[in-house]
């Protein structure tokens, strides 16, 4: 299953990224007289060309960071670090699974965060300053002088070591995904291909996000209208759904991850629902069910649960429900989590809304381990 | 196919190619080829000025008893300009200047010995061939008689004017003084060509990259002198007022002053590359330009003086010559080797240089008979030097001379007279003689001992500028062995140097992640067929 997980703009910057540290390093061993391959003076120029687009990178990729807020993502921590090495030492020749999952603000494992953080904060700047100064500062004259080039050269010598022995590590790490060639194709189509464990981990930890916003924001703003639209942008902006719509993968995607939309009227009518809910509840499509009680989503005693619920947040509440269980149109049963949120049309509480995530997968997958262990168990005696 | 079509295309280019070429080299450069340049006005674009015919004029229609009289008719119309002439280095044989540590010092082919044949003293009559006056014998020279200045051997335009072998710079018996005189005008490259060419006893003996060769000569030999380029005389760039030249020499200079530089006419920023423009800064103009010297006839690279004396079983002088038929041994000076299309030695210059003085004691062997100042480090806070030192081709020139062991100092020995048992070496072969008479002629304490040491002097190329296409590329410099700087180790140069250590352990970190990378990956395939099995 492919999630979305690398948006466009963190593709553009980590292939010109590439391209430009690529070349450097062609450009760069030539200047340090590893090899004859362009020409000493070409090779000069293109790498001082290259480090001057490098530098205007870089300072779009910080803006990006500190506006998305993707620089958490770097944030290091010791969690899983040890389990995260034990994979890479152990685990991965057994066939175990990844000790980490992706989710929004965690697509990295421990290992990445910290080598990730150490490019960004440690050799990419000590190479950028080095090379600027080798550059502009290469003859000692008046004002701000280098007394000679020989320590900046080995710095920056030695930095260029340090990047190419992790360009080796990195690319053949990206082998290491769900398939070999799955962490390439993601970062080239921004759609990564894993187990539906992950997937659906991943795509519900993105609603969350969106969800907790969302709430957070309904309890300090008053134009509700907006609100939910903001939160529909942003969540299709989170799952990959804005760039996806031409995709059609994405609607199977976000169906079978579970991410369904309903919006009820304080009389308890269905007013809209989308594709997912349609496919999650095996309807043929939303007019028949549009216009009908929930009621029906519900066997007869979950509904009063669902009910209360409801009431709740016709008073104002938003309610973050566990797992409940689903009648579907042909009466058989599904499981998935839910949100409520009440909807305002001028002031005034008219109904409420709110998205399920399917978790039928991992139920019936307890269910199949359940059954397993009673098994054992029953053979044991 | 292509090639057919290639060659084909060729066949029909050639022939208007090279007719294009012949065209060019007729009327010089054309417009089109022609550089950016300041303060200089092409030949082509030149307003000839008619110049006065000399030959019509009664005072040099007399006949002259004397080339003295030559110089009284000179100035007799051109009045004042003796007194100029006189005031000059080419005159004086001497200039105030001052040197590091020495003060100022009275400097000049006077009273300073060089590699070569190390000083005139004692030796002027035949010295002074070079000098531009009549009658320079010995020390008691009148400097101040302006009938004394030689103007024809300077504005001798006829190409027939000479001076006499030992004649103490009176010219030949064979001008025609009249000739001569009515045929004058600016001086050309042979006029400046017979002393600076020919000085140290031999065609470019003495700098390597001034010789014969320029006064007919290709664009590849020198661009700005070529006959088939802009064919500019030595004037063109040593620009003069007054009769005070621009340009000076460093054998017999010390201070940065008047000298005269390549951004006169082509600015301080002459090339499109800014990569190349920033090299300026350190690097002369002269360093990538003049790739090598000496491109027609050989130079004097070494002079071992304490070979000399040598003569054959009946008592006469040996003259050997190496296979280019230039000399390798003669008994008046010694043991020499030449050597053509020299590739220059690199040395920092900050255009401030020291001397060897007669009087100065012997504390650095080889002897350095003088010294280009500079360093990497130094950025022109030298008081006398407001530029940092830039790299410079220079040609390094080796010997052996004489010197006494006992007082510790270079000796003037006498080497030259008309005639045998006036001590004069070139005669006598007797150094003891010879050493004592140079010493005793100026003033100097000389022991009685004497001996030879080794001796260096330094020579700062500036002539047989190359054309661009054979000028320096990167790599004869930002190369790992043998590059052009390979000696020049006081800085760290790009593409030349490295630290070993810090190179060592990046090479081992990527060494590390290959291989951890190949152990991980073949693992990784082991495991995975085992588990399909």
């Amino acid at each position: 299953m492919k999630v979305y997980i690398y948006k466009l703009f963190e593709r553009f910057w980590h292939w010109s990224q590439a391209i430009l540290i690529f070349l450097l390093f062609i450009t760069g061993f030539e200047i340090h007289s590893t090899y004859n391959l362009m020409g000493y003076e070409l090779a000069v120029k293109v790498h001082n060309a290259t480090a001057w687009v490098f530098l205007v990178l870089i300072v779009f990729a910080i803006f990006w960071h500190f506006t998305t807020g993707e620089w958490k993502q770097y944030i290091p921590t010791t969690k899983f670090l040890k389990a995260q090495f034990n994979y890479y030492i152990t685990g991965i020749f057994k066939g175990a699974s990844h000790p980490t999952k992706k989710l929004v603000y965690n697509k990295f494992n421990p290992l990445q965060r910290i080598i990730y953080l150490g490019l960004k904060i440690l050799v990419i700047p000590v190479q950028l300053i080095s090379g600027f100064l080798y550059l502009y500062f290469n003859y000692p004259l008046k004002g701000f002088e280098l007394q000679s080039l020989e320590l900046v050269a080995i710095i920056h010598t030695l930095g260029a070591f340090m990047l190419l022995a992790f360009v080796i590590a990195h690319i053949y790490l990206t082998t290491t995904g769900h398939k070999p060639l799955s962490s390439m194709k993601a970062m080239i189509t921004g759609w990564e291909e894993m187990d539906e464990e992950s997937a659906a981990e991943l795509v519900t930890s993105q609603l969350e996000e969106v969800l907790l916003k969302t709430k957070k924001e309904v309890k300090t703003k008053t134009n509700k209208e907006a609100l939910i639209h903001k939160a529909y942008a942003d969540a299709g902006e989170k799952t990959g759904a804005n760039e996806a719509k031409r995709d059609t993968r994405f609607k199977n995607a976000i169906s079978k991850s579970g991410a369904g939309y309903f919006c009820i009227s304080k009389e308890g009518i269905y007013r809209d629902v989308n594709d997912a809910w349609v496919a999650l509840y095996k309807y043929d499509s939303q007019d028949e069910i549009i216009g009908k009680h929930y009621r029906l989503s519900r066997t007869r005693e979950d509904f009063k649960e669902l009910e209360a619920s409801a009431e709740k947040v016709l008073n104002g509440q938003t309610i973050n429900h566990g797992e409940v269980k689903r009648i579907c149109k042909d009466g058989s049963e599904g499981y998935h989590t839910l949100t409520m949120s009440p909807v305002r049309i001028n002031d005034e509480i008219t109904g409420f809304e709110g998205f399920i995530i399917d978790t039928t997968a991992k139920r019936l997958a307890e269910r199949e381990l359940l059954k397993k262990q009673l098994r054992e168990n029953d053979s044991k005696n | 196919m292509h090639q057919r079509l290639l060659l084909l295309f060729l066949a029909f280019i050639i022939p208007f190619v090279s007719f294009s070429d012949e065209k060019q080299s007729e009327n010089k450069i054309s417009p089109e080829e022609r550089i950016e340049v300041i303060n200089y006005i092409w030949k082509a674009d030149r307003k000839t000025t008619p110049v006065a015919d000399h030959s019509s004029f009664p005072q040099l229609q007399k006949e002259f008893a004397t080339a003295h009289d030559v110089t009284a008719a000179c100035i007799s119309c051109h009045t004042e300009r003796d007194k100029e002439i006189m005031q000059t280095n080419h005159w004086m044989w001497e200039r105030t200047e001052e040197i590091e540590g020495k003060g100022k010092v009275a400097l000049g082919k006077k009273n300073i010995l060089n590699n070569f044949c190390t000083g005139v003293s004692g030796s002027e009559a035949t010295c002074t061939r070079c000098h531009i006056g009549y009658g320079y014998a010995d020390k008691t020279f009148d400097f101040s008689n302006p009938l004394n200045v030689d103007c024809l051997i300077c504005h001798d335009n006829s190409d027939t004017y000479k001076k006499k072998k030992g004649g103490a710079g009176y010219p030949d018996e064979s001008v025609d003084l009249n000739y001569v005189a009515q045929n004058v005008g600016k001086p050309g490259r042979i006029n400046c060509g017979v002393c600076h060419f020919w000085g140290g006893g031999g065609n470019n003996v003495k700098h390597g990259d001034l010789e014969v060769a320029l006064l007919d000569s290709r664009r590849d030999v020198d661009v700005h002198m070529a006959i088939d380029g802009e064919d500019m005389s030595c004037v063109d760039c040593h620009i003069t007022e007054n009769h005070q030249m621009a340009g000076k020499l460093y054998a017999l200079s010390s201070e940065n002053k008047n000298r005269a530089t390549c951004t006169h006419c082509h600015t301080d920023a002459p090339h499109a590359d800014n990569l190349l423009n920033e090299h300026f800064r350190r690097v002369a103009c002269q360093t990538c330009h003049i790739p090598t010297y000496a491109k027609v006839n050989g130079t004097k690279m070494i002079w071992d003086w304490s070979t000399a004396g040598r003569l054959d079983e009946e008592g006469h002088e040996l003259h050997e010559n190496d296979a280019d038929g230039n000399h390798n041994y003669l008994s008046i000076k010694g043991t020499f080797v030449y050597d053509d299309h020299v590739t220059p030695e690199y040395y920092w210059f900050n255009g401030i240089a020291g001397h060897q003085l007669m009087t100065d004691k012997i504390d650095t062997i080889p002897v350095q008979m003088n010294s280009l100042d500079g360093s990497y480090l130094d950025k022109g806070n030298n008081q006398r030097s407001k530029e940092p030192s830039k790299i410079w081709p220079v040609k390094a020139h080796r010997g052996k001379q004489i010197y006494d062991p006992v007082n510790n100092t270079l000796i003037q020995p006498k080497l030259w007279s008309k005639e045998k048992g006036d001590s004069a070496y070139w005669k006598d072969f007797d150094w003891h003689l010879a050493s004592k008479a140079g010493m005793e002629y100026i003033g100097l304490p000389y022991s009685g001992e004497y001996d030879f040491v080794e001796t260096e002097m330094y020579w700062p190329l500036n002539h047989m500028v190359s054309p661009k296409e054979q000028s320096l590329t990167c790599k004869d410099c930002h190369t790992r062995n043998n590059g052009r700087l390979a000696q020049l180790d006081d800085f760290y140069l790009p593409g030349r140097d490295r630290n070993k250590t810090a190179d060592f352990a990046g090479i081992g970190i990527v060494f590390i992640a290959i291989l951890g990378v190949l152990i991980h990956g073949s693992l990784r395939i082991l495991f995975r067929k085992k588990a399909n099995h």
